[in-house]
């Protein structure tokens, strides 16, 4: 079909590629040279050294530390009496390349190259860590609890990690994503803990990866998903590393991507993208109150609108009279039937909030202020709207915000405008059909093939300690079901 | 492998958004006039029935009482609608009022028709009212607004909180006690003239139809012994006194063998008001005054019961003392004719909260 | 397409599902008038016993259950009973469930069409239950299965509506006096039929074999489940008599929803179209799993087992059952009173596949384990 000629062309096209990149020539000083020309940041310099011999220094000189250079290779290389130039460097990673395409890789991860006229070549490492510190972490930030996050620096996110896990059990699988990034993907989980089958699933998914560009995690994530076509995340993006090191500790797998500061974990439930880290900081009650309260405003956010237009447009006789004076009163001259009214509403505040997002700080106040007035007051005195919708719309836009991973807080507004179809064709029930299927579609999705929507369906009564409600944490004895960790028990019971 | 599900979706679409519907009409609330309340009266000719209303229900519109002759009760709607630019729609009918006349041929069709119409809430309440109806709307609708409402919220009242003062009462008791063999319904009969809309007493109805009523004095003791068993105010003219917070715990037996009813009530409340002659500080006026309000209490009960008694109806449920788990009950006319003759025996007790001042 | 498998399994099961299959199963359209059938009060004994004679047949059931081997499934059965009985078999069932798939579906739509819209042709309402059917259906019958215990999470918490109907002055004792029977009745044996065929509807967990893990105590949530259903048809009846008491609850059609739209709260004045609407939550589950059952019930008499399954199928499948239902709805149609002979016939449907199915299986291994210990 249609479809399937398109696939192939994709594959045959990626083929191309990969062969578009392979370097086939010899390896000598002309095609060192040539692989070099036309960069400008590329750099080559000969040196005479002793014994009449000659060098040639080849590197990229944005990606590795000047600095350095010179006290760690030009100077000891120029110094050189020995026959092989390598042992007079003190670097132990140096590298003998023999091929040209080996070379090219190397150079382009942050080594120098050096050639002598014998035609060895070397390649020592002399990458310039181009790190940021590590900050307080921006998009999910909590009161009471570490401070750290993650930043582009994959071994400096290892690091964080490892600090939190000194076990040797905590292993860390690294592989290359993309052709034309060569992204490094590590993949860490704790031996002894993490079902080795789920690990197995992930390293297959890893490596299968044929693509050129793995920029971020939601790419990597992309190709690991076992649903392309759904809505729902089924990988949590975090950038704390506790969440990270708790996830692991549960027998779940985090994988981190080079160069962005944000950890993929898996397997995870739909329930995980309503848990945040606060929950384990505040007490137990106080953490199931507000975690129960996320799940109710998640349903708030998208149910309210629907059925406001359910309500209005089929369902005048459940409304407490009332209240549905009120509304007799306020929609008794607008324009617009109540479907049209909810879906320009939920439009336009869709495009304030995309819009203050892609603003500068400064201007998104500006952007509040005048979005507020106009739909706060303008729309309802001009007409458009009811002032009951313009409070409803609010509420749900607030509600909206309760949900912590922000993948799925963008999902609401799709979800709400599916809804308000399914209201306003058939009421309550059409509603119920809108609900049905989203959690048929939600039972059917599954993270690293474990079931998305776990402690309900399939049943983990396990599980439920740490769910709608947070458990005292000397509760949760077991490891969550969820995970299929290897060891269930929490506390260590062979040691009494 | 995705296409038929998006065929659908998008055949579903396209449906949708060219106003394709599965419906042939739709409820959208400004284009409709939900009423609160009916009113219903004996026509001139034998069989037809006035139905009256008021629209709209918004506040801040004019209102506009209407009232039309049919012979049936959906006929009335259709006849509002065409007078009317909105859709009457009887999803939020809150009250019936039903003329003395009509009550007195029998309702329980009308609550059939009712009751049937899916829209139509059981929690509708019943009222039976004496005279001109028709001109109290249309004068006090200049002075009241939102005079249906304040209606509505008066008998909403009395049911959810239990208050006594008036015995409220729905389409769906009214059905179910009609249907049961040993009870009576009952409904608030309210006296409607131009200028006002006043309480008289509770009315008792019979195979759906009213029998009679209950003056205000013997109202106070039916309400103490129907549902709420509580009353605010037990005025005691003759005593000159006033019993506040009055609450009552009614046994009831029924003794076939002697041919009698026994009723055991233990009343307990406290003297709010007193304006008769009798010192209430000295012990052995207040044990007097006791004694004076019990035989007060005791007279009134049987008075009511007897006139119970007299109307053929059962609205305190007494005949269900009969039924037992074992036995076979009896039919509803053995009951009846055993409590019109019926010996009554009503021992009462009160309990006075002591006066403080 | 080619790992799109309908019939697989993959990820190993919580218990809750037995649970929320069965009580699901037990809990159909009967529930809603079934009071109005029952009217006496007595027959609150005669929903205990029924409901004790239901739990002899589940043990029947688990007995006959624990000596299959789950893992072989249609292999299994085809042991038991040879290919080519169980492809008779497997027609007989084809009209069985296509027969309580179209009940439930027909039911449901008769009550929305009732008590919610009216106006509307109760066929569209078939269309739209069975393209969420088809959609949950297609997932396969693992995660069908699974979604069983959303669909009973999503309407167990109802029971607890019925709670203000048990507090006085509602609730008075001396509307279920007598509670024995004094006189003749008329069709008590009608009454326990009906609780006998409601409480039908276990016995499709064979079809679910392959899902349940042999180290459960599958008796052991059947009995929960069935205790379940139990306690709630009896709290169900005690409310209806409660509420309308026994002559006018004989008038009601049906009992249960009527009974619903008395209640009232706070922001929703009417529950019970919230009530029904979420009820569909149960049907659509029993219809996607009936759905799935008729497809391997049709390709198990078409000799088709082996091939592999395919969305096409089971498309054509549920095709077919919507022309089923408007072809129904068109004959049988609703001529006046709720039951008429359609219902008449799933009742007996119902009855005669509870009562035998379990003691035909039991039958079956015995004999088979007679002859192989021969």
């Amino acid at each position: 079909m249609f479809w399937n000629k398109r696939i192939q062309k994709i594959r045959h096209e990626k083929k191309n590629g990969n062969e578009l990149f392979q370097k086939n020539e010899d390896l000598s000083l002309e095609s060192l040279k040539a692989m070099i020309s036309n960069m400008d940041d590329g750099e080559s310099i000969e040196h005479s050294i002793s014994r009449n011999r000659k060098i040639t220094i080849v590197y990229i000189k944005t990606l590795i530390d000047l600095e350095r250079l010179n006290e760690s290779i030009i100077q000891p290389v120029k110094n050189c009496s020995e026959e092989m130039i390598h042992t007079c460097l003190s670097s132990e990673k140096i590298v003998a390349v023999t091929t040209l395409d080996n070379a090219q890789k190397l150079m382009m991860q942050g080594h120098v190259l050096i050639y002598d006229d014998k035609g060895h070549l070397w390649a020592v490492p002399l990458e310039n860590p181009l790190a940021r510190s590590v900050e307080e972490s921006q998009s999910e930030t909590i009161l009471y609890g570490p401070k750290d996050s993650f930043t582009e620096q994959i071994d400096q996110n290892i690091t964080l990690l490892r600090r939190r896990l000194p076990l040797t059990e905590l292993k860390t699988e690294k592989f290359s994503a993309g052709y034309l990034t060569k992204t490094k993907v590590v993949m860490l989980y704790v031996e002894g803990i993490a079902n080795p089958d789920i690990v197995d699933i992930a390293r297959k998914k890893i490596s299968k990866i044929n693509f050129d560009m793995i920029i971020e995690q939601s790419n990597l994530a992309a190709f690991m998903e076992d649903h392309i076509h759904s809505v729902f995340p089924q990988f949590q993006q975090t950038d704390r590393p506790d969440q990270c090191a708790y996830s692991l500790g549960l027998g779940k797998i985090v994988i981190l991507v080079a160069n962005t500061p944000f950890a993929l974990i898996a397997p995870i439930t739909f329930f995980h993208l309503f848990q945040s880290p606060e929950d384990y900081i505040h007490r137990w009650i106080v953490a199931s109150f507000l975690r129960s309260l996320r799940y109710v405003s998640y349903m708030v956010s998208i149910l309210l609108i629907p059925l406001y237009v359910a309500l209005t447009t089929h369902h005048y006789h459940i409304i407490p009279l009332q209240i549905l004076f009120v509304l007799l009163e306020s929609r008794s001259k607008l324009p617009f039937s109540p479907f049209w009214e909810g879906l320009l509403m939920l439009f336009v505040l869709e495009i304030i909030k995309e819009a203050s997002l892609r603003m500068p700080n400064k201007t998104s106040t500006t952007l509040g202020t005048i979005a507020g007035i106009v739909i706060g007051q303008a729309a309802v005195e001009a007409g458009f709207v009811s002032k009951i919708l313009i409070v409803l719309v609010g509420v749900a836009a607030v509600a909206s915000f309760l949900v912590p991973n922000y993948l799925l807080s963008k999902t609401n507004t799709l979800i709400q405008f599916a809804y308000l179809i399914l209201a306003s064709f058939l009421g309550i029930p059409g509603i119920v059909l809108g609900l049905i299927h989203m959690l048929a579609h939600l039972n059917g999705l599954t993270s690293l093939k474990q079931p998305y929507f776990s402690p309900i369906a399939p049943l983990y009564w396990r599980d439920w300690m740490d769910f709608f409600f947070r458990a005292p944490i000397p509760w949760m004895k077991k490891r969550p079901k969820q995970a299929d960790a290897l060891f269930k028990w929490r506390y260590n019971r062979g040691d009494g | 492998m995705r296409s038929p599900i998006f065929t659908v979706l998008l055949i579903g679409c396209i449906c949708f958004l060219t106003g394709f519907s599965p419906f042939s009409d739709q409820n959208t609330v400004e284009e409709i006039a939900p009423v609160t309340f009916l009113a219903v009266k004996q026509g001139e000719e034998k069989g037809s029935l006035t139905v009256a209303t008021l629209v709209p229900p918004i506040m801040n519109e004019e209102k506009q009482f209407f009232s039309t002759k049919v012979r049936l009760l959906e006929q009335g709607r259709r006849q509002f609608n065409f007078k009317y630019y909105r859709e009457i729609r009887f999803g939020q009918l809150r009250m019936l009022f039903i003329d003395e006349q009509i009550a007195k041929t029998g309702i329980v069709n009308l609550m059939d028709t009712l009751l049937t119409d899916p829209e139509v809430s059981p929690r509708l309440f019943l009222i039976v009212f004496k005279g001109d109806f028709e001109a109290y709307t249309k004068n006090q609708m200049q002075k009241q607004k939102d005079l249906d409402y304040y209606l509505y919220r008066m008998f909403k009242h009395y049911e959810k909180e239990n208050q006594g003062e008036i015995a409220v009462t729905n389409i769906h008791e009214f059905m179910e006690k009609t249907h049961t063999p040993y009870s009576d319904p009952y409904m608030p009969v309210f006296n409607v003239d131009k200028n006002c809309f006043s309480y008289e007493g509770t009315g008792f109805f019979s195979n759906g139809k009213l029998k009679g009523q209950t003056d205000k004095e013997q109202d106070q003791f039916f309400l103490l012994l129907s549902k709420s068993k509580f009353l605010k105010n037990v005025i005691i003219e003759p005593l000159d006194l006033s019993l506040g917070e009055v609450h009552a715990i009614v046994k009831k037996q029924v003794n076939l063998k002697d041919h009698t009813v026994v009723l055991k009530i233990q009343y307990r409340g406290r003297i709010d008001e007193y304006r008769g002659s009798k010192d209430l500080n000295s012990q052995a006026d207040f044990y007097e005054l006791t004694d004076e309000i019990k035989d007060y209490l005791e007279e009134g009960t049987v008075s009511l019961l007897k006139t119970f008694q007299e109307l053929g109806v059962d609205p305190l449920e007494i005949g269900r003392q009969t039924l037992t788990p074992v036995s076979k009950s009896m039919s509803a006319e053995d009951w009846l004719t055993f409590w019109k003759s019926a010996k009554i025996k009503v021992d009462c007790s009160i309990e006075l909260e002591p006066l403080t001042i | 397409m080619g790992d799109y498998k309908l019939f697989d399994k993959t990820a190993e099961f919580g218990n809750g599902f037995i649970i929320a299959f069965v009580h699901q199963s037990q809990l159909l359209y009967f529930v809603l008038f079934l009071p109005k059938m029952l009217q006496q009060s007595y027959l609150l004994f005669g929903i205990l016993a029924v409901g004790i004679l239901s739990q002899i047949n589940l043990f029947i059931l688990s007995k006959s259950m624990s000596y299959m081997d789950s893992k072989q499934g249609y292999n299994g059965f085809a042991k038991l009973f040879g290919h080519r009985n169980l492809r008779i078999i497997a027609f007989a069932g084809i009209a069985v469930i296509l027969i309580k798939l179209c009940f439930i579906v027909l039911g449901y739509a008769e009550i929305v069409h009732q008590f919610i819209f009216p106006s509307m042709q109760p066929s569209w309402l078939f269309l739209f239950i069975m393209l969420i059917c088809t959609y949950i259906a297609s997932q396969g019958m693992e995660k069908t299965l699974r979604f069983g215990i959303i669909a009973f999470f999503c309407t167990f918490w109802m029971i607890l509506l019925y709670i203000p109907y048990f507090v006085p002055p509602g609730a008075d004792v001396l509307d279920l006096y007598p509670l024995i029977p004094a006189g003749r009745d008329e069709h008590p044996w009608k009454g326990m039929l009906m609780i006998w065929s409601s409480l039908s509807g276990p016995e499709y967990i064979i079809l679910a074999l392959p899902w349940i893990n042999p180290k459960q105590k599958a008796l052991t949530y059947l009995s929960i489940a069935n205790g379940i259903s139990v306690f709630l048809y009896i709290v169900l009846f005690m409310a209806c008599l409660f509420f309308f008491g026994t002559p006018y609850l004989g008038k009601i059609s049906y009992p249960v929803l009527n009974m619903i739209r008395y209640l009232q709260t706070p922001v929703f004045e009417r529950i019970e179209i919230v009530m029904i609407s979420m009820q569909m939550f149960q049907y659509v589950f029993l219809a996607s799993f009936l759905l799935l059952s008729l497809y391997g019930a049709i390709r198990i008499s078409a000799c088709s087992v082996h091939k592999e399954t395919g969305r096409k199928g089971l498309y054509g499948v549920s095709f077919f059952v919507l022309v089923c239902l408007f072809l129904i709805d068109q004959f049988f149609g609703r001529q006046g009173k709720e039951l008429n002979g359609w219902t008449n016939l799933q009742l007996w449907s119902g009855t005669l596949t509870y009562l035998l199915i379990p003691s035909l299986l039991l039958v079956a291994n015995i004999r088979r384990r007679r002859r192989s210990s021969h």
